[in-house]
This record gives structure tokens, sequence and C-alpha cells, in this order.
């Protein structure tokens, strides 16, 4: 039986080091909308891997340092 | 609360006073007789064009609405670098339809179809049970504007509690 995985993110930490992007600056960059960006980065919405990869692709790091995931 | 969710709950409230005019109505002196369906037909039909026309209006006056709050919120949080096309570009990006949009429309309209299912089959056993056609109308058009009640909670709710997608257990 698998184990559920809690899906964790770093976008305030690479927004800080990003010179302070704002959410609506990395909503517009991803072309998602801001409301989707805010419920990610606090942990409500898992994105699919194509807004993932396109968030990864605005702070240009790989995809593993935005997202972490543990099994519980 | 999210601009999407104030937006479903204005949807609803206008959607709500719509029955309540409907249902001040059918209950009036005013209303067709229980056997003249034509006339009821008509009712039903012009309530729902009202209703159209009142979510239109009351969305125009939602989107202005929050242009206006935002502006004030923007300006007051820092009023020297507040740009003039700021506004349009927060109500632009938070209106944006993306995939959780999706996500959350297909889970809250599947709980909006079922209500329509049920109504459905309530309307059908009203008739079984020897109810007038009128009755089983009623029964039809109250699942409908139920559904779209439900279907607004429920998106209210995914929006702000989290859909964090059933995959991911």
């Amino acid at each position: 039986m698998s184990d559920k995985l809690t899906i964790t993110n770093n976008i305030r930490k690479l927004r800080f080091f990003a010179n302070e992007m704002t959410q609506l600056e990395l909503a517009e960059k991803t072309g998602a909308s801001r409301s989707t960006i805010i419920a990610v980065e606090a942990g409500k919405y898992t994105p699919s891997l194509d807004l993932a990869f396109r968030i990864a692709a605005a702070f240009g790091v790989p995809i593993g340092e935005v997202f972490e995931s543990k099994a519980e | 609360m999210t601009l999407k969710s104030k937006r479903n709950i204005t949807s609803m409230a206008a959607g709500v006073a719509t029955a309540v005019g409907y249902i001040i109505y059918a209950l009036s002196n005013a209303a067709p007789n229980s056997d003249d369906l034509k006339a009821w037909a008509i009712v039903m039909l012009v309530s729902i064009g009202i209703a159209v026309g009142i979510q239109i209006v009351t969305q125009i006056a939602f989107h202005i609405a929050a242009s206006v709050g935002i502006a004030v919120k923007e300006g007051k949080k820092d009023c020297k670098t507040f740009e003039r096309g700021t506004v349009e570009r927060i109500i632009k990006s938070e209106l944006k339809e993306d995939e959780r949009d999706k996500r959350i429309t297909l889970k809250a309209s599947h709980i909006g179809y079922s209500c329509v299912g049920i109504g459905f089959m309530a309307g059908l056993i009203a008739l079984a049970c020897g109810a007038i056609a009128l009755t089983a109308l009623h029964i039809f058009l109250g699942a409908c504007f139920l559904a779209a009640f439900v279907d607004g909670v429920m998106s209210v709710f995914l929006y702000e509690k989290g859909n964090r997608g059933e995959e991911c257990k």
C-alpha cells in the first residue's frame, strides 16, 4: 500500500531571493492566476507537472528546488 | 477570501434573489392556474431570462466594485509606487481561468449535476405518486436552482479550503 505524499514548496523563499518577486509577477510569468499562485504557495493546491515546471522556470532553478515531497 | 470566491457568492446571492422573486410570484394571486401548463412554461422561461439578465448586471457591478476595492487597498498599501495599470493587472490575473479553476469547476459541477439528477427523479416519483404536472415541473426547476446554488457553495468551499488533488495520496 502506498504512503501518503506530503508536497511542500519553497516558493516564498525563492521569491525573496528573486528580488522579492511579487505573487502577481510570478502569476504573469507562469500564465496562472494570482489566486492559484497564492494557493500553491500556501500548500492548498498541488499544481500540475506543467505548472510546476513553469514555476521552476520562472525562478531559473530545477523543479526539485521548488517542490519537495516526503512520504508519511 | 479570493476574488473568485467573492464572485461566486455574488452570483449565488443573485440566484437566490431570483428564486425568491419567482416563489413570491408563484404563490401570489397573479400566478396562472395550476392546470394551465402553457402559461406556467412562459412564466418559467421569462424567469430564466430575468435570472440571466440579473446575473449579467450583477457581474458587471461586481467587477466595478472589485476594481474600486483593489484600487483603494493597493493605494493604501503603497501609494508611492502604486501604478495606474496595477488594478487592471490584478483583476486580470485574479480572474484568469487556469488549471485550478478547471479542476474546481469539474468537482463543483459534478455535485450540481447530481442535484439535477435527484431533482429529476424526485419529479418523476411525484408524478408516479399522483402529483399534478405543475408540481413535477416545479421540482425540476427547483432542482436546477438548487444545483446552481450547490455548485457555487462547493466552488467557494474548494477555493477557500484548498484543492490538493487526490492523486497525491
